[in-house]
C-alpha cells in the first residue's frame, strides 16, 4: 500500500484501470435508480482513467525499458504466473486509445441513451467494458490477458444484448459470445501447451525466449496456431466473422466502442502483443496472412450489398481488421498497430455519426435517411464524410497513412498476390463507403426501398424523445463526434513520432531488431524504392473506388442501383454473407445437434443414467433380500445372538 | 458335597433355565422373570467364587449387590415398557409386537 502511494506511475496505472470497476459496482449496487448520478460516476471514473493514461503516456514516453510491476499469483513447482502491470509503448498507446474512445463514447451516450429505462445498467456495463479492456491491455502475462479477454467478451455480450427484450438482440449477444468462445478454446489450449512446454506465460519472457530460440520450433508453431484461434474469434476473422455484423443490435455507441477500441481490437492487440513470438513461426504467420486476406475480401463484398447504415460500417470493420492482420502477418508490426490506432479513431467517428442519424430518423436504412434529408444535419454529415475519407485512405486523413504503411509491408512480401489483394480491398473499401455517402448526399426517389429494412432497422429502443434535437442532447453527441473528426484529420501526421515511440529502445521490435529476427525489415517498410509507385497506386485505387461509386450513385441521372443489380445471384450471395450464416446454422443443426448432441444425449441417458439406475436397482434388491433376516421376532434375534456367542466361545475353547 | 462344583452347577442350571425361558416364553412377564433367573445364576457364581477362591471376601458380594440393584432397575424399566406395549396392543404376547419386521 505504501509503495502504491510512493510511486506515481504505479498509482496511475492502478487507479486508471480499476476505477471503472468500482464505478460499475457502485452503480449496480447503489445508484441504479438515479440515472444522472450513475452517468456522472461512470463518466467521472473513465475520465480519471483517461487522465491517468495520458499521464502514463507522457511520463513514460521517453522511458527506455518497459516498466513492469509484477507479483506472483499462481505458483507451482516450476511455473510462476504473475499478476500486475506491463507498461511498454504498445500497451501505453493502446491504453490511451481505449481511454479516449471510452470517454468519448460515454459522453456521447449521455445524449444517445437519455430516457432509456436501462440507463444506469448501460453505464454499469460500459464501466465494466472499459475496466476489462484497460486491464487486458496492460496485462504482463498471457493468463491475465486471457482472463480480462474473457471479461471483455462478457461485457460485449451484455451490451450487444442490451435490449434483451428484443429477440434479435438477445440472439446477437448470444451469437457473439458463443462464436468468440469458440476461438477462445483454441487460445486457451495454446496457453496450456505453452505452460506445459515452456512453463512461463509472461509476455516479455515469451517474446525474448521466442526470439532467442529457447522454445522449440514445433511448440511455437502449435501454440501460435492455437492462440490465433482466439484472434479469429475476437477480431472476427474468416470462419468466425458473422457475429460482428449482428453485434450492431446493441445501442449505436456500443457498436462504436466495440468496433473501434475494444473487443475486436483485442484480437489484433493480442497478436501484436506477442508479435516477436509469432514471427518465429512462419507457418502461423502464413496462415494468419491468408485468413486476414480472405476476411478482408469477403467482408468488403458483403458491405456492397447491404442498405443498413451500421451494417456497412460493421462489414468495413471486419475488412479493416483483416487488413490489420494481413499487415501484422506480413511482418509489419508498426503498420498493423498504426492501422489499429487510426482505425479506432475513424471507425468510432463513423459509428457515432451514424448514431446521430439513427437517433434522428429512427431507421438504419441509409436510403431512407437520405430521402428524409439526412444531409441537412451538417455536423454529423461532414464528420461522417471525414470518417469515410479516412476509411477509404485519402490524403490527408489518418487512414491514408496507415493503409499505405500496410500496403508498403505487403509490397515487401515476396509473394505479390497479397499486395494485389490489398489493393483490391482498398478499391472495394472506397466503393462501398462512398456508395453510402452518395446515397445520403444525393437522395433519389427510391420508393421501393421503404419497408424493406424497417423491420430490422428502427428498433433501437427509444422513440420517446421529441423535439430536443438541438438541446444539450444533440451537443453531447455532436461534440465527441467533432473531436473524433479532428483526431482523424491530424492523427496521420503523427506517424513518424508514433513510429519512433513504438519502435524505440526497449520496445518489442527493438528486441526483434537486436536479435536479427525477420521482423527487422518490417521496421523500415514503406520507405523503399517502390515507395512512391505504391503510394500512387494506393491513392489511385481509393480515388478509383470513389469515382466508381460516384458514377453509379452520385452523379446526376445515376440510377443508384450499382453494378450488383446486374448480377442478382452475386448480390444475393453478398447480401447473405456468402451463406456463411446458413452454413454455420446447417453445420450446427446437422453435425452438432443431430450428430454429436444426439450421441452425447444417448450416452447420458443410456450409459450414465442407466448405470446409476442399475446401481440403485441392485442396492434395493439386495436390501429386499437381506430384510428377510429381520423377522421382527425378538426371540429369534436373541437366539441367533446366543448361537453366535456360543460359536465364539467354542472357537476360543478349541483354539 | 460342600465344594465349588456344586455351586457352579447350580448357577449354570439357573442360567440355562433362564435362557430357555427367555427364548421360549411368549409372555413378556415370563421373559422378564426368566431374565431375573439368569441374573441370579450369575449371582450364585459370583458368591461361590467369592467364598472359595477370592482372597478378599468382599469383592464378589459387592458385585452381587450391584447386580441385584441392576435387576431391580431392569424390572422397573421392563415393566414400564411392557405396560406401554400393553396399552398399545392390548396384549403382552411378544408375537404381537412385530412391527419392525423387514
Amino acid at each position: 500500500m505504501m509503495s502504491l502511494l510512493k510511486d506515481p506511475v504505479l498509482l496511475a496505472a492502478a487507479l486508471g484501470t480499476s476505477l471503472p470497476f468500482l464505478s460499475m459496482a457502485v452503480i449496480l449496487v447503489f445508484t441504479r435508480q438515479n440515472q444522472r448520478l450513475s452517468a456522472t460516476i461512470s463518466v467521472g471514473s473513465v475520465s480519471v482513467s483517461l487522465l491517468s493514461s495520458l499521464y502514463l503516456l507522457i511520463t513514460l514516453y521517453g522511458a527506455g525499458a518497459p516498466v513492469q510491476y509484477e507479483f506472483p499469483w499462481l505458483l507451482a513447482d516450476d511455473i510462476v504466473i504473475p499478476f500486475g502491470y506491463l507498461l511498454d509503448p504498445l500497451s501505453l498507446l493502446m491504453l490511451t486509445i481505449v481511454a479516449v474512445i471510452s470517454f468519448l463514447v460515454q459522453v456521447y451516450s449521455i445524449g444517445y441513451m437519455s430516457g432509456d429505462p436501462g440507463f444506469s445498467r448501460y453505464y454499469a456495463f460500459q464501466s465494466l467494458f472499459a475496466w476489462a479492456m484497460m486491464s487486458m491491455v496492460i496485462a504482463p502475462s498471457m493468463l491475465q490477458l486471457f482472463i480480462f479477454w474473457e471479461l471483455v467478451g462478457l461485457a460485449s455480450y451484455l451490451l450487444i444484448g442490451f435490449y434483451y427484450e428484443k429477440w434479435s438482440a438477445s440472439q446477437a449477444g448470444k451469437k457473439a459470445f458463443v462464436m468468440t468462445r469458440l476461438g477462445d478454446i483454441g487460445f486457451f489450449l495454446g496457453l496450456i501447451i505453452l505452460v506445459l512446454g515452456f512453463g512461463d506465460l509472461s509476455i516479455v519472457r515469451m517474446n525474448e525466449a521466442g526470439q532467442g530460440h529457447q522454445i522449440p520450433q514445433y511448440l511455437i508453431t502449435i501454440s501460435a496456431l492455437l492462440i490465433f484461434g482466439g484472434v479469429m474469434g475476437k477480431s472476427a476473422q474468416f470462419p468466425l466473422l458473422t457475429w460482428l455484423p449482428d453485434a450492431m443490435e446493441g445501442p449505436t455507441p456500443v457498436s462504436a466502442l466495440l468496433h473501434s477500441a475494444t473487443m475486436v481490437a483485442a484480437g489484433v492487440y493480442m497478436f501484436s502483443r506477442i508479435f516477436p513470438f509469432y514471427s518465429m513461426s512462419p507457418e502461423a504467420m502464413a496462415l494468419a496472412l491468408a485468413i486476414g486476406t480472405v476476411t478482408m475480401l469477403l467482408s468488403s463484398t458483403m458491405a456492397m450489398a447491404t442498405y443498413d447504415l451500421k451494417q456497412v460500417w460493421a462489414y468495413s470493420t471486419v475488412s479493416q481488421l483483416g487488413f490489420m492482420v494481413m499487415g501484422l502477418a506480413a511482418g509489419g508490426y508498426f503498420a498493423g498497430v498504426f492501422h489499429l490506432t487510426t482505425h479506432a479513431g475513424f471507425k468510432a467517428l463513423l459509428f457515432l455519426c451514424s448514431g446521430i442519424f439513427i437517433h434522428e430518423y429512427h431507421t438504419n436504412d441509409f436510403r431512407i435517411i437520405g430521402q428524409q434529408g439526412g444531409r441537412k444535419l451538417m455536423i454529423p454529415m461532414v464528420c461522417m464524410t471525414v470518417g469515410a475519407l479516412a476509411l477509404s485512405g485519402i490524403f490527408p486523413f489518418s487512414g491514408f497513412f496507415s493503409k499505405e504503411a500496410i500496403l508498403g509491408v505487403l509490397a515487401n512480401h515476396p509473394n505479390k498476390l497479397w499486395l494485389g489483394a490489398g489493393l483490391v480491398g482498398a478499391l472495394m473499401t472506397a466503393y462501398y463507403t462512398f456508395r453510402l455517402i452518395f446515397f445520403m448526399l444525393f437522395p433519389r426517389g427510391v420508393a421501393a426501398a421503404h419497408g424493406v429494412h424497417d423491420a430490422k432497422g428502427s428498433g433501437h429502443g427509444h422513440d420517446d424523445h421529441e423535439g430536443e434535437h438541438h438541446g444539450y442532447i444533440f451537443w453531447t453527441m455532436a461534440v465527441p463526434v467533432m473531436i473524433l473528426a479532428g483526431i482523424s484529420v491530424v492523427l496521420g501526421f503523427s506517424q513518424s513520432s508514433l513510429e519512433s515511440f513504438l519502435m524505440g529502445h526497449g520496445s518489442v521490435p527493438a528486441q526483434l531488431a537486436a536479435s536479427g529476427g525477420e521482423g527487422h525489415a518490417a521496421a523500415h517498410d514503406g520507405h523503399g524504392i517502390g515507395h512512391y509507385a505504391l503510394l500512387i497506386g494506393a491513392v489511385t485505387m481509393a480515388l478509383g473506388g470513389i469515382f466508381w461509386a460516384f458514377m453509379e450513385f452520385g452523379r446526376k441521372g445515376a440510377t443508384q442501383e450499382g453494378f450488383l443489380r446486374a448480377f442478382p445471384v452475386v448480390e444475393r450471395l453478398f447480401a447473405a454473407r456468402w451463406y456463411m450464416d446458413a452454413f454455420l446454422r446447417a453445420f450446427l443443426d446437422k453435425v452438432i445437434y443431430s450428430g454429436l448432441t444426439n450421441v452425447f444425449t444417448r450416452n447420458d441417458r443410456r450409459v450414465i443414467d442407466g448405470g446409476i439406475d442399475g446401481i440403485c436397482f441392485f442396492t434395493v434388491a439386495g436390501g429386499r433380500l437381506l430384510s428377510f433376516l429381520q423377522s421382527g421376532m425378538l426371540q429369534y434375534n436373541l437366539l441367533v445372538m446366543i448361537v453366535a456367542v456360543g460359536f465364539v466361545v467354542l472357537y476360543f475353547l478349541l483354539a | 458335597m460342600n465344594s465349588l462344583n456344586v455351586y457352579l452347577t447350580i448357577g449354570a442350571a439357573l442360567f440355562s433355565i433362564g435362557l430357555l425361558g427367555v427364548l421360549q416364553r411368549r409372555n413378556l412377564i415370563g421373559m422378564l422373570i426368566a431374565v431375573e433367573l439368569m441374573l441370579n445364576g450369575a449371582n450364585v457364581n459370583f458368591m461361590a467364587f467369592n467364598r472359595f477362591l477370592a482372597p478378599d471376601p468382599t469383592v464378589g458380594q459387592i458385585i452381587t449387590l450391584f447386580v441385584m440393584g441392576l435387576a431391580a432397575a431392569e424390572a422397573a424399566i421392563g415393566l414400564s415398557i411392557i405396560l406401554a406395549l400393553f396399552r398399545r396392543l392390548h396384549s403382552i404376547n411378544i408375537e404381537r409386537a412385530q412391527q419392525l419386521r423387514g
